[in-house]
C-alpha cells in the first residue's frame, strides 16, 4: 500500500480522522522527544512536551498552511512548548531517566553504568547549544539524515554539518571515558 | 559523513530503551487526549458538508423555479403561435387543379361537359 503523504494525513486529521493523525504521530514522536529533549534536558519534560505539542498542533491544524512541511512546523510547536515549560517550572529536578527504562533489561552493575553514563551525555549535551543538541539528537538517536533536519528545522544543509561536526567532537572530548561506548 | 561517525552512546538517551511498547504508549496517551478534538472535527466537517449542500439549494432552487417559470412561458407563446395545419389535399384535387377545368372542356367538347362516363372513356381510349 503506497504511504500517504504528510499533506494528506494533515488534510484527513483536519477533518477528524483519527487514524490519519495517529499515523502523524507515529512518524514523528521520536523526532519531537529528542527535540523536546534537546530543550528541557528531562526525560519526564520532554515526554510532556512532546504529547502537548502534538495536542497543540491538531487544535492548531488549520495553521498549517503548507501541510508537506508538517514535520518542521510540528517541531517548531515543541520547541516553543518545551521552552514555555522550562520557563514555567524552571525544570523540575526529578529524574531524568525514563523510570521505564530503568525496571527492566540490564542487571544492577550494568543499569549504574548506564545511569551514570546518561548523567555524563546530559552534562556533555548541555554544554552545547540548543540547536547543536537539537541536531545530534535528531541525526544520531532519530537517524534523520542532513537534508530532512535541514528542511524540518529550516536552516541550511552545510549549516546542519557544521553544527553535528563541532556537536559530536564536543560530546566526545566530554565523554572522553567512555571512548568504547562512543 | 560517514554513519559510524555516529554517537552512538546517546541510545541510552532513547526511552524505549529496554521498554519497547514505550512508543506505542506514548502514541495510545495522545490519541487518547486528542479523541475530543478528534471527534469536534468530524462533527464540524460534516456540519460544512450540510452547510455547503443545503447553501448550493438554496441558490439552486430559486435559479430551478425562475426556469421552469421562463420554461412555461416560452411553450405557451409557441403554441399560441403555430399556423393553422394545412388542409389535405385530396388526389383529385391536385389532378383537378393541376389540369384546370378549361383541359377537361376541351377533352370533352363542348356538348359533353357534363357527362362523366364519356370522359372515363375518353380517358380510357387516350391511355389505349
Amino acid at each position: 500500500m503506497r504511504q500517504r503523504s504528510d499533506a494528506e494525513l494533515v488534510a484527513q486529521a483536519r477533518c477528524g480522522d483519527r487514524e490519519a493523525f495517529g499515523e502523524l504521530v507515529r512518524r514523528y514522536q521520536r523526532a519531537a522527544y529528542s527535540v523536546a529533549l534537546s530543550v528541557t534536558g528531562q526525560h519526564q519534560d520532554a515526554e510532556d512536551a512532546a504529547q502537548e505539542s502534538f495536542m497543540v498542533a491538531l487544535q492548531r491544524l488549520d495553521d498549517c498552511r503548507n501541510a508537506d512541511r508538517f514535520a518542521g512546523w510540528l517541531l517548531a510547536i515543541v520547541r516553543n512548548r518545551s521552552r514555555n515549560l522550562i520557563r514555567r517550572e524552571n525544570l523540575r529536578s526529578g529524574d531524568e531517566i525514563p523510570a521505564s527504562a530503568s525496571s527492566s533489561g540490564p542487571g544492577p552493575d550494568r543499569m549504574a553504568d548506564i545511569s551514570a553514563l546518561r548523567g555524563r551525555l546530559k552534562e556533555a549535551l548541555s554544554t552545547l547549544t540548543e540547536v547543536q543538541r537539537e541536531i545530534v539528537l535528531l541525526h544520531d538517536l532519530e537517524g534523520w539524515k542532513h537534508d530532512e533536519i535541514s528542511e524540518r528545522i529550516g536552516i541550511p544543509s552545510g549549516t546542519v554539518r557544521s553544527h553535528l561536526h563541532f556537536a559530536r567532537k564536543a560530546l566526545r572530548a566530554r565523554l572522553a571515558g567512555w571512548k568504547d561506548h562512543t | 559523513m560517514k554513519d559510524n561517525d555516529r554517537v552512538s552512546v546517546l541510545e541510552v538517551l532513547d526511552p524505549a530503551r529496554g521498554n519497547p511498547g514505550y512508543w506505542s504508549r506514548f502514541r495510545s496517551t495522545i490519541l487518547e487526549h486528542a479523541a475530543f478534538e478528534l471527534a469536534r472535527r468530524r462533527e464540524a466537517a460534516r456540519a460544512s458538508v450540510a452547510a455547503v449542500l443545503s447553501g448550493w439549494s438554496r441558490s439552486l432552487i430559486p435559479v430551478a423555479a425562475a426556469a421552469a417559470l421562463i420554461a412555461s412561458i416560452m411553450i405557451a407563446n409557441e403554441t399560441q403561435q403555430q399556423p393553422e395545419p394545412a388542409p389535405r389535399l385530396v388526389l383529385e384535387d391536385m389532378l383537378g387543379g393541376a389540369l384546370g377545368a378549361s383541359s377537361v372542356q376541351v377533352s370533352l367538347g363542348a356538348g359533353e361537359r357534363s357527362n362523366t362516363a364519356a370522359f372515363i372513356a375518353f380517358v380510357e381510349e387516350d391511355t389505349r
